[in-house]
């Protein structure tokens, strides 16, 4: 059996492996995105005590200070003495937790690009602190965050290749499935796994883009 | 103080640092009545405006409206009923005219989203820029920017509205049709006070006008009389000084 068989025979593996993928990706980008938005709205308007502000800057400075293979090993072998996690779990948590390190910085530049009259304006017709942030910061530091936030879909679809060394059967440990049992065959396989993250990748972009032009307003940078 | 005072401000004090930027302002303002202050840049103007509807907090000294003091605790409430226009308009960049003018209803008063549309359309009306509804702020020019901001503040249906030099950021060719609309406001019985130095505005709308200097009241009375014989030497100078320029 030549290898275009048995990548035809087993594509529906590969297929699965990009399910599994695709679920980490969407788990972890969520959790970056709640996580990351929420320290960031802590530290722009949060209260300014150290107790507050210092755990804050303590987690951004070690989640993306450390490899992520290292983290995936803490959160894996590290957490299963405590908890009975799954190395997909761990991969969730360490991807996402990461993420939401980035996500806090894209989304605190894209606050601070917003110009102060706004906020002013809005608390000057008696509208809350909250309300002004939901209604009129929000919307508009959120055009300013989708070009970073691209990359960093860009950045974590590759990156969930990663969680490969725990364990976690997606997309690269079954292209590797099927280099082990069919003896060689590294370079067209992994040329079809390649395609296939480039793919989605490509596509995410592009609906990214299209979510920019359909958000875009006159008065916002456009690329 | 008299018992139709609708504003009053009461020996506000206010420092940045070393330098006290306020130094017991005091007066008040009638319902209808239109108060224009003026004077040289860094004389303490835009930050008496400010500690009004406290954007800027004052060290010592009481604001009332409608007798009610302001205080932190009563705030959103009473800038509901205080409009105030920036010199840099400050209109939300992301939403439209329509919008910018229906937001602080619906959010801030509770108003339907109909009822905030009808009104916002009426105030449009009132600046003269009732076709301009679907438009972005970026797609304005700044005189209109800053009519929009002036409906915007009226539609929220203020006691009072507080001014902070709305026409410096504008090109001269773009002040008059600002100054059109106050001047409108001001004869149909509006409540203002002014920050500005559009002479013509003050000569024209003030019932009085309000000279400040170094963090002081210099002088204050009616506009023929302080612009023709202002008893004090650095008011005639200041005032001398804009009529050749203005």
């Amino acid at each position: 059996m030549g290898i275009y068989e048995v990548l035809v025979r087993d594509f529906p593996f590969l297929l699965k492996g990009l399910g599994v993928a695709l679920i980490l990706l969407a788990a972890l980008l969520v959790i970056g995105f709640v996580l990351g938005l929420a320290m960031c709205l802590i530290q722009l308007y949060g209260p300014r005590t150290r107790l507050v502000q210092w755990p804050l800057i303590a987690y951004e400075r070690v989640f993306r200070g450390i490899p992520i293979i290292i983290m995936l090993f803490i959160f894996y072998y590290g957490l299963a003495g405590l908890l009975d996690i799954t190395s997909f779990a761990a991969a969730i948590l360490a991807l996402g937790f990461r993420s939401a390190a980035y996500q806090s910085q894209i989304f605190r530049s894209a606050f601070q690009s917003v110009p102060t009259g706004q906020m002013t304006a809005a608390r000057a017709m008696g509208m809350s602190k909250t309300r002004a942030i939901r209604y009129i910061l929000f919307p508009q530091a959120m055009r300013y965050a989708i070009g970073p936030w691209t990359n960093e879909f860009s950045s974590e679809i590759k990156e969930t290749s990663l969680a490969y060394v725990i364990g976690v059967v997606e997309l690269t440990r079954q292209a590797h499935y099927i280099i082990s049992s069919t003896q060689g065959n590294v370079l067209i396989v992994f040329a079809v796994v390649a395609l296939m993250y480039f793919i989605v990748n490509k596509s995410g972009n592009s609906l990214l883009y299209g979510l920019e032009r359909k958000l875009a307003v006159p008065g916002f940078g456009k690329r | 103080m008299t018992d139709t005072a609708i504003l009053q401000v009461e020996n506000i004090r206010k420092r940045f640092g070393d330098a006290e930027v306020l130094k017991g302002i005091s007066f008040s303002l009638n319902r209808g009545e239109t108060k224009v202050v003026v004077g040289p840049s860094g004389s303490g103007k835009s930050t008496l405006l400010r500690c009004i509807n406290r954007l800027t907090s004052p060290d010592s000294g009481k604001v009332l409206l409608a007798e009610e003091e302001v205080k932190e605790a009563n705030i959103d409430s009473i800038r509901s009923r205080m409009g105030f226009v920036f010199q840099d308009f400050n209109l939300f960049a992301h939403l439209t005219v329509l919008d910018n003018i229906r937001i602080c209803q619906t959010k801030v008063k509770g108003v339907a989203h109909d009822e905030a549309t009808q009104r916002a359309y009426h105030e449009l009306e009132r600046v003269g820029l009732s076709d301009r509804g679907g438009a972005y702020p970026a797609e304005l020019s700044g005189g209109q920017q800053q009519r929009v901001s002036i409906a915007r503040a009226l539609a929220m249906d203020p006691v009072v509205m507080l001014f902070d030099e709305p026409t410096s950021a504008l090109d001269p060719e773009l002040t008059g049709e600002v100054v059109k609309v106050m001047q409108q406001l001001a004869e149909e019985g509006m409540t203002m006070v002014v920050v500005t130095h559009e002479m013509s505005f003050a000569r024209q709308a003030a019932d009085e006008v309000i000279f400040m200097e170094g963090g002081h009241i210099v002088e204050q009375g009616a506009p023929d009389l302080l612009f023709s014989r202002a008893s004090n030497e650095r008011t005639r100078a200041f005032l001398n000084v804009i009529a050749e320029n203005g």
